[in-house]
């Protein structure tokens, strides 16, 4: 009893414990407020990740798969799986008409594409359905009107990868890059995009600016080394293609180097499309010809035979959330069959089930998954060091405090205090100090984590420092969540230190003789 | 009817390797109900025997002397249960818990005796008892009062009423007016006769004060570490 009047005195009219609980305070909320905001990244980066990814791809780089179609028939034929889509990846070239190149990754899509991954909601030029948080005064010009189309038809065109041609009104194959792919559009601080007013300089030197918004008129040159099926490299194939939206995934690494091109376009570019080719002999595949003309022979003639289209992803959505990778790792391990039985069918026509890679989203992002993962366990040996740190600044004022007090610890004996009451009357403040430590450390940290993006701003604005840079990092807005449990784990892990912490002045305290102690002046 | 008992009690102090001898074979019978007072030079041991017969520190284990309470050697009842329930302390320096106010430093004595639970269901009596006390040495007016905005003399009553409020059947107290002038010293002494007046208990007091003295049924005297015939 005297334990707990005690501890709240001592709590309340001393600096020592202001200090100790200040110390675990601020030792719990850096580790609640770093691992919440890492976290949220890992989370956002793998959420991100997925958002072009699909949750499994079957990937057979350079020459790609034939009868893809075959393969999403069958693949979507399985419950598993919700839709699938085909995608060829490739390297590629964009030059906007400024005549600047940038190298790029090309990937050709079809409208199927958006079945399969969250493309419907990363289309930038359409209408949003509210203005951006930080947007407050509106200014975002896609809430406007828009001049010579509209924003409902712009988003249409995003998703079929299509524009219409204003002079002779046919549906043109188009191009939807990454939205910083080309610096045509200006990325403000309130998180929306002006298109970029170019200037051109007249002969006579007189300047124009044009107000160019490349969904609406404009067109780049999209330039791809095909090879043949064999893998060889054929010549540079260039095209020039209308712009029909842009995209935003929220990854910056996506938005400022891929490009996404019209499937049918792609594979014609990439010589992936379905066409009559020259067959040498005794290649495979014409050996399957149906004909029965014995093309088989060491001495046929060669002949034209139909080389299906190809291409080298198709992209697998399971059903439901696929959020764990167990979940993930079934649906392409029912993938994987379901290729083993399209090869076989195929057989020769087809790589074998071997050489095609069968990915879930996680396996696709590994690299910057495991890296997230790996600071996240730095994190947490670096949460036991402050651990140990608080445990150590405890015993050092505690150890003060049972000097400072020992006049107490004597009188308390005499009164008739056990050894084992004045030791839990140590425990007792330390938890004590732990429970507020931990508690104040835990409001401050949600008071930080839930105003970050705030903070941020406010810090790039008054004090010139921006930790986040929009260009390095590019998130619109920093993770502001904390998750329960890991305020759980620190506000334990905090109370836990002190009470270790208070351990030793509590030994100390409890084997002290008391008449040593009431003598100590 | 002897109630504490000293046989054969030494204490030596070890400081390094030198040996200092305080006790050296005390011998004590107090009555129930008697008021000892205990006369000695400074650095005599007086202190140090009144922290044996309280049982806040035990005597040497060579030659083996020992203290008894009612018949029972203290360390049987156990030391801890010992103070709590039949020794009340009083001390020359007061020795108040600074951050607790004068009613919680009364009740911090039958806190520590019952324990969280025990102390729960007997708080009301403790702190009737307690408020009783603090009357009775004229603190009624002061109960929220920190120990740092009383006198030396009134910090000293509150001491009598930490010793009291557990209705402890021995006082032990150490020069309690030693801090104190004459004249309070005085009546803190008389309040503390008077107290025990009503409840009868038996007290051993130390003192350097021969006025003290004159008042106690019997007056000891230590030298030499033992109590020469008085
Ligand atoms: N912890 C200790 N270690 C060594 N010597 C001690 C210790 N405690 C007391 N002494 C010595 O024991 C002797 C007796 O001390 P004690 O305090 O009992 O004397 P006292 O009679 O109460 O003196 P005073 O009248 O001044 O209070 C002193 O010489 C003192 O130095
Ligand atoms: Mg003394």
């Amino acid at each position: 009893m005297y334990q707990v009047l005690l501890t709240r005195r001592y709590l309340f009219s001393k600096v020592m414990p202001l200090l100790a609980s200040l110390g675990v305070m601020l030792c719990s909320a850096v580790v609640l407020v770093t691992w919440s905001v890492m976290g949220g990244f890992l989370v956002m980066l793998i959420n991100t990740g997925r958002t072009m990814a699909g949750d499994v791809v079957v990937r057979w780089p350079g020459t790609g798969i034939p009868h893809y179609e075959d393969l999403i028939k069958r693949l979507e034929a399985e419950p598993s799986v919700e839709a699938a889509a085909p995608v060829i990846e490739a390297f590629g070239m964009i030059s906007p008409p400024d005549g600047s190149t940038e190298g790029v990754v090309i990937r050709g899509v079809d409208e199927r594409f958006a079945g399969v991954t969250r493309y419907a909601e990363i289309i930038w030029w359409r209408r949003p359905e509210a203005p951006l948080p930080k947007d407050t005064e509106r200014r975002d010009p896609r809430l406007g009107e828009i001049s010579g189309t509209s924003w409902d038809e712009l988003y249409g065109q995003g998703l079929k990868l299509q524009r219409r041609d204003p002079r002779t009104g046919d549906l043109r194959p188009a191009v939807v890059p990454g939205i910083h792919v080309m610096g045509t559009s200006r990325r403000t601080r309130e998180g929306f995009y002006w298109p970029r007013v170019t200037e051109r300089r007249g002969s006579d030197g007189t300047r124009e600016e044009i107000n160019q918004f490349m969904p609406r008129d404009g067109s780049v040159t999209i330039t791809v080394l095909p090879l043949d099926s064999k893998g060889q490299p054929l010549e540079p194939f260039s095209s020039v293609l209308p712009v029909a939206n842009e995209f935003q995934s929220g990854v910056y690494d996506y938005d400022s180097r891929v490009v996404l091109v019209n499937l049918a376009e792609a594979q014609r570019m990439l010589r992936m499309q379905q066409a009559k080719r020259l067959a040498r002999p005794g290649e495979a595949g014409v050996v399957e010809q149906p004909s029965g003309e014995g093309f088989a022979g060491q001495d046929s003639p060669p002949a034209l035979v139909d080389d299906p289209a190809r291409v080298t992803d198709v992209v697998v959505k399971g059903r439901g959330p696929m959020a764990t990778s167990a979940e993930a790792r079934a649906l392409a391990a029912r993938v994987e069959a379901v290729y083993t039985k399209f090869a076989q069918d195929h057989a020769g026509n087809v790589p074998d089930v071997m050489d095609v890679s069968i990915m879930t989203w996680e396996d696709q992002n590994r690299t910057f998954i495991s890296a997230v993962k790996n600071e996240i366990s730095l994190l947490l040996v670096l949460f036991c060091f402050i651990s140990i740190t608080v445990v150590f600044l405890v015993i050092a004022i505690f150890w003060s405090m049972v000097r400072e007090k020992t006049m107490d610890i004597g009188v308390l004996r005499a009164v008739g205090a056990r050894a084992s009451g004045v030791a839990g009357l140590w425990l007792c403040y330390g938890l004590a100090i732990g429970l507020v430590g931990s508690s104040l450390g835990l409001g401050l940290a949600y008071t930080i984590v839930g105003n970050i993006n705030p903070i941020h701003d406010w810090m790039g604005e008054r004090l010139g420092i921006v930790v986040w840079d929009p260009a390095v990092y590019y998130f619109s807005k920093i993770p502001n969540r904390v998750d329960a449990w890991h305020a759980a784990i620190v506000f334990a892990g905090g109370v836990v230190s002190c009470v270790v912490g208070a351990l030793v002045p509590a030994l100390r305290a409890a084997f002290m003789s008391p008449v040593r102690a009431l003598r100590n002046e | 009817m002897t109630i504490l008992q000293a046989s054969n009690v030494h204490k030596t102090y070890r400081l390094d390797r030198v040996e200092v001898p305080v006790l050296r074979g005390v011998d004590l019978q107090v009555r129930e109900g008697e008021f000892v007072a205990i006369l000695g030079a400074s650095g005599s041991g007086k202190s140090t025997l009144l922290h044996l017969l309280g049982g806040l520190d035990l005597p040497d284990r060579e030659p083996a002397g020992r203290v008894t309470f009612q018949g029972v050697d203290i360390r049987a009842r156990g030391l801890d249960t010992y103070r709590a329930a039949d020794v009340g302390f009083v001390f020359q320096f007061y020795h108040l818990l600074p951050e607790l106010n004068v009613l919680q430093n009364v009740l911090i004595s039958a806190m520590s005796m019952h324990g969280v639970f025990g102390y729960l269901s007997n708080r009301a009596a403790a702190t009737a008892r307690a408020e009783a006390l603090l009357r009775a040495v004229g603190l009624s007016h002061r109960l929220k009062h920190r120990p740092a905005e009383l006198s030396g003399g009134e910090r000293q009553r509150v001491a009598i009423a930490r010793a009291l409020v557990n209705k402890p059947r021995l006082i032990l107290a150490d020069e309690p007016t030693g801090n104190l002038d004459r004249v309070t010293g005085g009546k803190i002494l008389d309040v503390l006769l008077d107290l025990r007046a009503k409840e009868g208990q038996t007290m051993v007091v130390v003192t350097h004060d021969e006025a003290t003295a004159t008042k106690a049924d019997r007056v000891l005297r230590l030298a030499d570490g033992r109590f020469g015939a008085s």
